[in-house]
């Protein structure tokens, strides 16, 4: 009743590489220090 | 009174200082309570969306951040966003179509050629996806260049399956 064995291709290895490409945005204006803001140019 | 005493504006000074400092140790948990703290009391903080974004599907939730894009409207900004969580969510065809919908750069941005070198992969489109690899591998160098090969061989091993062709080379 059971079918006899057969081989099939294995499965090949593949890798999420796009996943290393999902960051935060850049922060660095929301963290500039306070006291900072309106004071110079780069504020 | 000088700016920096605005409540709400030292408020979110200090929650994005923690997005940053949970972000950089990969605690997206608390990441996104941190972002949820802005997203209170500035609804349309466009920095608080993405950042909410990355964090919903650093913690693998991909249904949830799909949804949050549509009903915040990102979808012209967070196009390998939206796709990504697609992609992760078994809809390649919507995938591919967001991407090649919502490019505006022509050749597409890495980020975007890779994502949609693996949906051409899911879809088994393997032809397509073998000139995709080999177009992305001649024009990066990054530390994934080996991960990239075994993608390469995993896709010239399913073009070998059919009998009736030659195995690709791969370079």
């Amino acid at each position: 009743l059971t079918p006899d064995m057969e081989p099939i291709p294995c499965k090949p290895l593949f890798f999420d590489l796009a996943m290393n490409y999902l960051e935060l945005p850049s922060l660095e204006d929301k963290l500039e220090s306070p006291g900072k803001k309106g004071a110079s140019i780069t504020g | 009174m000088s700016k920096d005493t605005n409540p709400k504006e030292a408020l979110i000074k200090a929650a994005y200082a923690d997005v940053h400092k949970f972000g950089s140790n990969q605690e997206y948990d608390k990441a996104v309570k941190a972002v949820n703290r802005i997203l209170g009391v500035a609804p349309e903080d466009q920095t608080a969306l993405h950042c909410k974004v990355v964090c919903l599907m650093q913690l693998s939730k991909f249904d949830e951040a799909h949804k949050f894009i549509e009903k915040n409207r990102l979808n012209g900004v967070l196009t390998f966003e939206k796709a990504y969580c697609e992609y992760r969510l078994n809809k390649q065809q919507q995938a591919l179509k967001t991407i090649d919908d919502g490019a505006t750069e022509q050749p597409l941005e890495p980020k975007l050629k890779e994502l949609r070198t693996q949906i051409l992969y899911r879809l088994e489109r393997y032809e397509d996806c073998l000139d995709a690899y080999k177009s992305i591998i001649k024009n990066s160098s990054d530390e994934f260049e080996d991960e990239r090969r075994t993608n390469l061989s995993a896709v010239a091993a399913n073009l070998a399956l059919d009998k009736d062709r030659e195995v690709p080379e791969v370079p």
